[in-house]
């Protein structure tokens, strides 16, 4: 046999019982040809576009399911940033646009559609502007489309009025969707370090120095890393924890690898990156937070827990970057609280608080994901807890990024539930204490040292 | 560079009553529903207008070129398609007859196989090679409704799987 029987049950056993998927295969598509002076006509390109380059994506996703027997879970679509696309309107309500990749997303049945999108990170443009005022619209009135903001960049310092307008437009995007528990800012997402091929959603788009089109694949398996960490037992030391993450990320990786290539030839396109990304969902033993307590935290949060997590996403980038010459996007572990029943437990028995998510986030992919907040939260809370988050990000050269929730009509500590793959919340307590006097300062973070490195 | 889109208010701005396009211009629908209502026709320089095949850009072409030859992780010889089945459940006679049964209609062939029997329950695996010209999908999907939730599982998944996985 070519394989061992080890290496082949090894690998079943990761699909049908460690929930190892190929989490979305994301085609990036660029619109900027379909800009015109005309916003019913480029809305009409932006419809045309999409329908026209991602008709066969699903199929072909299918299709690699069927041929090779791997679960593909999402397929998704991500695309210039809309105010690129936008500028030559002048318009300032930028949701027919939304509408348009709505639509566009629907008729090719992908479950979401990433890029109404800016980049305000060192200033605004006027479509900029009307971008970000048209999101609580955008996001209220569509099903599909996700919403991502650049505000900070280690070059460009982090723009301080972007981040308190930003935090406005987020309590109006949790208002107008007040029916669904505000569930119009999980499509919603702030960066620091905004990365330009991500293929997970709410932040991906496809930045202005990719192709006309490209094929990225996210894999996801905190279940098999859970699982692997699960076997080696409680007394192995922490380079042999390392080196067992390594190792389970390479196999992950791996698959990643063969599905990019894959789903590029097929569709004719080419194959972009790779992002592995420990991505937690609801169910039983996908959770990252299982991962960190199996390292040895008794509960997510407690001390140690950083530390832990600076271990898990340095391993899994360096499996990653083993198995592929293509890893690239966010790469490393995803801290969603609301998406990690491990998580919300702890969080649940006051184990892990809001500043202890902030310390993880400097050490983990992204950053403060999934964070429900009072509804009544002031604007300038919102903006203080983005500002921290752009800090991390600006001043250690790293992505970081800000989906919070203000729950209409809840407080700290009660229950939100979101369903499916955005599982339930527990409202968390930002403190009582303001931070209205820097809110209201405005301006720009000048960049930092680290930026100059020319 | 061929003109990109005909949009609705591009056929409404045209006097003709027949609008010519590149073979990959993108008619939108808007576009081709205003060109029903006002009775004009639609063409390209080759002939009636067709949905064109999507234009990935200039990037594709070089990626379809330069994707073969990356390095495939232990390449294999042999044409035929290689699949591995795995089948786990209850242990009782005449499961592995049905397996290889079903493998049989397709004229596909055993090149291996392991089995253990613990505990009453069994696990078995298969490494099968078919034929040129059976398709992994038909046959995964008439092995994966052998079995029941009381007898016994199947798993397909094709040999490149492993090699991936395994193999550098």
């Amino acid at each position: 046999m070519s394989f061992t029987e080890q290496e082949i049950l090894e690998t079943v056993r990761m699909f049908e019982l460690e929930t190892l998927d190929i989490r979305t295969t994301t085609l990036g598509i660029n619109l900027l040809d379909c800009a015109d002076p005309d916003i019913e006509s480029a809305c009409e390109k932006v419809y045309a576009k999409i329908v026209h380059q991602a008709r066969d994506l699903v199929k072909v996703g299918q299709s690699i399911t069927a041929d090779y027997g791997i679960p593909i879970v999402n397929k998704r679509i991500a695309v210039t940033p809309i105010s690129l696309v936008a500028a030559a309107c002048g318009s300032d309500d930028l949701v027919p646009f939304a509408r348009a990749m709505d639509a566009a997303a629907k008729a090719v049945g992908v479950d979401f559609i990433g890029g109404f999108t800016a980049y305000v990170h060192k200033g605004y443009t006027n479509a900029d502007r009307a971008l970000i005022e048209s999101i609580p619209r955008a996001l209220a009135e569509t099903d599909h489309v996700c919403s991502s903001i650049s505000l900070a960049s280690t070059r460009a310092g982090i723009n301080m009025d972007a981040v308190g307008h930003f935090s406005r437009i987020v309590l109006a995007t949790a208002k107008l969707t007040a029916d669904r528990g505000g569930l119009g800012c999980a499509k919603l997402v702030c960066f620091c370090n905004t990365v330009e091929d991500n293929p997970f959603v709410a932040g991906a788009h496809i930045g202005i120095g990719e192709g006309e089109t490209v094929l990225n694949v996210g894999v996801s398996g905190p279940g098999v890393v859970r699982s692997a960490l699960a076997r080696l037992g409680p007394d192995a030391d922490l380079l042999a924890v390392a080196e067992t993450i390594k190792r389970t990320a390479f196999k992950i990786t791996r698959m990643g690898e063969l599905v990019g290539r894959e789903a590029a030839r097929r569709l004719g396109t080419t194959f972009g990156i790779v992002d592995v990304s420990l991505a937690p969902t609801p169910a039983i033993g996908d959770s990252v937070s299982d991962i960190l307590e199996l390292i040895g935290a008794e509960r997510t949060g407690a001390p140690g827990t950083t530390a832990a997590l600076a271990l898990l996403t340095d391993a899994v980038k360096k499996g990653g970057a083993m198995a592929s010459s293509s890893v690239g996007g966010l790469s490393g572990a995803f801290i969603p609280v609301s998406e990690d029943a491990g998580m919300i437990a702890a969080v649940r028995d006051d184990a892990l608080s809001l500043a202890k998510l902030e310390a993880m986030t400097a050490v983990c992919s992204v950053g403060l994901d999934m964070v429900a907040v009072p509804g009544d939260t002031p604007p300038a809370t919102i903006a203080g807890i983005i500002a921290d988050e752009m800090a991390i990000g600006m001043i250690n050269n790293k992505t970081t990024a800000v989906r919070i929730i203000p729950v209409p009509g809840k407080g700290p500590g009660e229950t939100v539930e979101w369903g499916g793959l955005l599982g339930t919340a527990i409202v968390q307590d930002p403190g009582k204490y303001s931070c209205e006097r820097f809110y209201l300062r405005g301006g720009r973070i000048p960049a930092p040292l680290q930026g100059y490195k020319n | 560079m061929a003109r990109r889109f005909l949009t609705a208010d591009d056929v409404r701005r045209e006097h003709s009553g027949s609008i010519v396009v590149e073979a990959d211009t993108i008619v939108t629908p808007q576009a081709q529903e205003t060109a029903r209502e006002l009775g004009k026709v639609i063409s390209t320089t080759k002939g009636p207008y067709v949905q064109p095949t999507p234009d990935r850009g200039p990037d594709a072409d070089k990626a379809r070129r330069s994707l073969p030859n990356l390095p495939e992780p232990l390449e294999s010889d042999s044409q035929a398609t290689s699949m591995i089945v795995t089948a786990v459940g209850k242990n009782r006679p005449g499961v592995l007859a049905e397996l290889t049964s079903a493998l049989a209609e397709f004229h596909a062939s055993v090149h291996d196989i392991s089995q253990r029997v613990v505990d009453g329950y069994f696990h078995l695996i298969l490494v099968v090679e078919t034929p040129q010209g059976v398709g992994f999908g038909t046959l995964k999907q008439r092995m994966e409704c052998l079995g029941g939730a009381d007898d016994y599982a199947v798993r397909v998944m094709h040999e490149r799987v492993f090699r991936f996985m395994h193999r550098v």
